[in-house]
């Protein structure tokens, strides 16, 4: 018979691990720190709209979109940032407000090499009739100069039914690469011809882009010590900081890359009646989560292994911006993001008593004495964010919530600031690429500026000083901005023009 | 330079992990004895030590420097992790259970208090929440040693010894090369998992590289004396078990070591160690950390005391209902002529799947006593498919073909 001390494991090797570092921004929990490819960074979800939409025009579909794999730095050869084949991508909808997904969009990604013995992505010259052993500058996903060459598959689950969404020529979904340069590929070309339009109104896409996101990262995660502007107080801007279409401070995230997957599909799809429904429907309502997978080490294994499929492991998910990085204590974070979102209640202190307020809240204390003022906890007037609004809320769960029968703003006169600054289809309400998730969260989360009390200065006018993003968005699907290339690439820093000061 | 000095020197003429340990955390306490994590650090390695040489005075001292950390710091989590460790350790496994759930609610992404919780419920026979807590702790880092080790030993109860030796290699190979007592753990339980099914030279093989990296370390010796036991070379048996109750001398020991000597025909030392064993046994039965399985079977298949067998496996059974311990109370109810009762607690020990030749036996030895000769037939073959060489399978041969003619044609 063994004795206990037989079973009692290895304590030693792990009691003497370092803790885990502290988190940043894109790289929220110890989980996903430690796996770069399934950390999720943003989580998109709007109406979609074009460059000349009308105003009120009736809403036909919705854009979807997951952001994963942090800050890449897009000169960082030589393979550049390929998708993970071993995990599962999931962008997972809500439709009847009980925070249990009714609707999963499921990618998965196969990478193939073309030139094994190249060492990279290796081309160019196609202008000038090309040089002697090196394929022609990429312009598609045939050359063989795109050594690496990603595809990819997406099926749709809802209800008992899987569908795989494909061409309607059985072609493969290429995924766009990194953008190695002008002279070894056409980038522009390559997104262009990577952006698939399906029946049924169905487009998809997956590639390196830029990254949508924009923000002061160093400022937020150096304890909140956001830039001293026009107003003289740091981190509250002055009325013409706060409607500039410009940065006056460095956005962090310039110039680096992400690996984004989109997909667009008519409303009908979403909703639990299949129709598309007027704003003030119940029903025209869904939350919208993001997860990445992995297989599991199971204690019991598969009986059948080459048959049955394997169990999955959560790795990561996202509804809401920043409530992983921002509210979520250190030692929940693993929880959190391995947990459904049906079970957030588990989170609600963190939700509703956010430590982030209590913390900027403490500093300006002594910063600007009597400057800000915060609402105190319980912070009720943010479980708009974390439930359904009306009748049935459904459980406290971390979804982006989007009402689908709200009309997308035409672009010319949306608001970065979203629903707090009256533009009804912004964040949120969904959340656009370029809705300043930053700004909203410092004056809906800390300023308390859902409570018409705490609706006034300094709240109000919080903000980092980084109202745009670095590189222009498109105006169709799938939204977002060209990756930037590794040779010419530029990040904005401190300091330089557009950067804001050092001090 | 002087600390270096002084460690290196220790460390030339200290032979195992845990003392280094023990050493350097004096050291520590004595340039600063007004320090927490000097004291954590010392309990931790008391702790590791008490693993080491099986005296638990280890975890008594272990116990104090945290009760002198928790002075310095009430609420510090180290100190708070190493407890449960303790608790685990003394065998008191209700307690630990408790404070393992208080310490996830604290910090629910902790992985060692994952593994701590797998412990205490695997030794309280609560399976599922076991597995639960272990497949958790393998999602939060997939592959990781607590991990590995936890799930590794679940696969065993769980009958999957191939998945459980998998596991333990894994385990093994992430281990620093320099924590010795940490391998040669791993390498004994690699040792008994090929034993277990009558792999004895695979098995050899494990323990050999054991004793080679920790010598005389008290588990493998055990496991080697069963395994010579089971080749019927019961003189090294004797000195191989001999010198496991010289280095870990507990009650459960003895036993397995007059056991030993009463097979290889030294029936005078042999009886004298055996009364031995039950007065050390009783005296220490009330206890938590106690002997009390073997002193079932002592009374079951030596003494001929059933009564006390069943007295004991009842006390036993209100604290842990793990498979062991269903086994013993099964074995203590049939030997009282309780069979129908037996035979339910032996099928609730098998029903958790593990393959174990001595609780097959058990099980149709059981169900031959109820009157079922076919179950008794299927579990007496499956003992002996199992493992040929079990310490049962002579008595299982006999139950078999004592039953077989009756099927006959």
């Amino acid at each position: 018979m063994r004795s206990f001390e037989l079973c009692l494991g290895l304590g030693a090797a792990l009691f003497l691990a370092p803790p885990p570092g502290s988190p940043s921004n894109h790289r929220e929990a110890p989980i996903t720190a430690l796996d770069h490819k399934a950390d999720i960074t943003d989580l998109y979800a709007f109406v979609s709209y074009d460059q000349n939409q009308a105003p009120g025009t009736p809403p036909t579909k919705v854009t979807l979109i997951l952001g994963v794999d942090p800050l890449l730095e897009p000169a960082n050869g030589p393979t550049l940032f390929p998708f993970d084949p071993g995990i599962l991508y999931e962008i997972r909808i809500d439709n009847n407000r009980n925070a249990v997904a009714d609707v999963i969009f499921q990618f998965r990604f196969s990478t193939e090499y073309q030139l094994p013995g190249v060492y990279a992505a290796a081309a160019g010259f196609s202008d000038l009739g090309g040089a002697p052993g090196v394929p022609p500058r990429i312009e598609d996903f045939q050359n063989p100069g795109l050594n690496l060459r990603q595809t990819y598959r997406v099926t749709m689950i809802r209800g008992n039914k899987r569908v795989e969404l494909e061409n309607e020529d059985g072609s493969p979904f290429f995924a766009v690469p990194g953008n190695a340069g002008p002279r070894t590929m056409n980038y522009e070309a390559l997104f262009d011809q990577a952006t698939y339009h399906l029946d049924d109104g169905v487009s998809v896409f997956a590639g390196t882009t830029d990254d949508a996101f924009w923000i002061d990262l160093g400022a937020a995660f150096d304890t909140a010590n956001f830039r001293t502007l026009g107003s003289g107080v740091p981190g509250v801007l002055t009325n013409d900081e706060d409607m500039a279409q410009q940065n006056f401070a460095s956005d962090t995230v310039s110039g680096f890359a992400v690996n984004s997957i989109a997909i667009e599909v008519p409303i009908e799809w979403l909703t639990r009646t299949g129709e598309i429904e007027a704003a003030d429907s119940p029903d025209a309502t869904i939350g919208v989560w993001g997860t990445t997978s992995r297989r599991k080490m199971t204690i019991r294994r598969s009986p059948g292994p080459a048959t049955t499929r394997g169990e999955w492991r959560q790795v990561q998910r996202m509804g809401n911006p920043l409530i992983n990085e921002l509210l979520i204590g250190i030692g929940f974070k693993d929880r959190f993001s391995m947990d459904q979102p049906k079970n957030d209640a588990q989170f609600a202190d963190f939700f509703l008593n956010p430590p982030i307020a209590t913390i900027v809240e403490s500093l300006y204390s002594v910063l600007v004495p009597g400057a800000l003022d915060v609402p105190p906890a319980p912070r009720n007037d943010l479980l708009p964010l974390v439930t359904y609004t009306g009748p049935k809320t459904g459980p406290i769960a971390d979804l982006l919530r989007l009402n689908t029968g709200v009309a997308a703003t035409p672009p010319q006169t949306a608001s970065r600031l979203g629903l707090i600054a009256g533009d009804g289809a912004g964040f949120p309400n969904g959340r656009r690429v370029f809705d300043d998730v930053v700004d909203i969260t410092l004056r809906v989360g800390v300023g308390g500026v859902l409570n018409v009390d705490f609706n006034h200065f300094p709240n109000n006018v919080l903000g980092d000083g980084v109202n745009v993003n670095d590189a222009p968005y498109r105006t169709s699907f799938p939204y977002l901005a060209s990756a930037p290339d590794g040779r010419n690439r530029r990040h904005v820093d401190p300091g330089e023009v557009g950067g804001g000061p050092i001090p | 330079m002087k600390t270096l000095l002084l460690i290196a020197a220790l460390a030339s003429t200290i032979e195992s992990p845990a003392e280094r340990k023990i050493a350097s955390a004096r050291l520590w306490l004595k340039k600063d004895s007004g320090s927490y994590p000097a004291r954590n650090a010392l309990a931790l390695a008391l702790a590791r030590r008490a693993r080491e040489t099986g005296d638990p005075a280890y975890y008594r001292q272990a116990e104090e420097a945290l009760e002198a950390s928790f002075r310095i710091s009430p609420d510090n989590v180290e100190a708070a992790r190493l407890s449960v460790w303790t608790l685990l350790g003394k065998h008191e496994f209700a307690r630990a259970l408790e404070e393992a759930r208080a310490l996830n609610r604290r910090m629910p992404d902790d992985l060692l208090t994952y593994a701590f919780l797998t412990d205490a419920h695997v030794e309280l026979g609560n399976y599922e929440e076991a597995e639960e807590a272990a497949q958790w702790l393998l999602d939060l880092r997939p592959g990781n040693l607590a991990g590995l080790t936890r799930g590794g030993y679940l696969r065993e109860l769980f009958g999957d010894i191939d998945g459980a030796l998998e596991w333990m290699l894994m385990a093994h190979d992430q281990t620093h090369f320099n924590e010795n007592e940490d391998r040669a753990w791993i390498l004994t339980l690699m040792g008994h998992l090929e034993a277990s099914r009558g792999r004895l030279e695979a098995s050899e093989g494990y323990l050999a590289q054991a004793l080679e990296l920790f010598p005389d370390y008290h588990y493998a010796l055990g496991e080697l004396g069963k395994v010579r036991m089971a080749q019927k070379r019961y003189p090294e048996a004797v000195s191989l078990l001999r010198l496991r109750y010289e280095k870990a001398p507990h009650p459960e020991n003895l036993y397995d070591f007059a056991g030993a000597l009463a097979l290889a025909g030294e029936t005078e030392e042999a009886e004298a160690l055996f009364a031995r064993f039950e007065r050390e046994a009783r005296a220490e039965s009330e206890g938590v950390d106690n002997a009390n399985r073997e002193l079932v079977f002592y009374y079951a298949d030596r003494a001929s005391e059933p009564e006390s067998a069943l007295a004991i496996a009842e006390r036993e059974m209100a604290r842990r209902r793990d498979v062991f311990t269903r086994d013993a109370f099964a074995w203590a109810l049939h030997r009282s002529g309780k069979s129908a009762a037996a035979r339910g607690e032996i099928e609730a020990a098998l029903a958790v799947g593990i393959k174990d030749a001595r609780m097959l036996y058990h099980a149709g030895a059981i169900s031959a006593a109820s009157g079922d000769r076919k179950a008794a037939l299927r579990y007496l073959e499956e003992s002996l498919a199992l493992n040929p060489y079990s310490p049962v399978a002579t008595e299982a041969r006999e139950s078999l073909q004592q039953l077989e003619p009756q099927v006959a044609p």
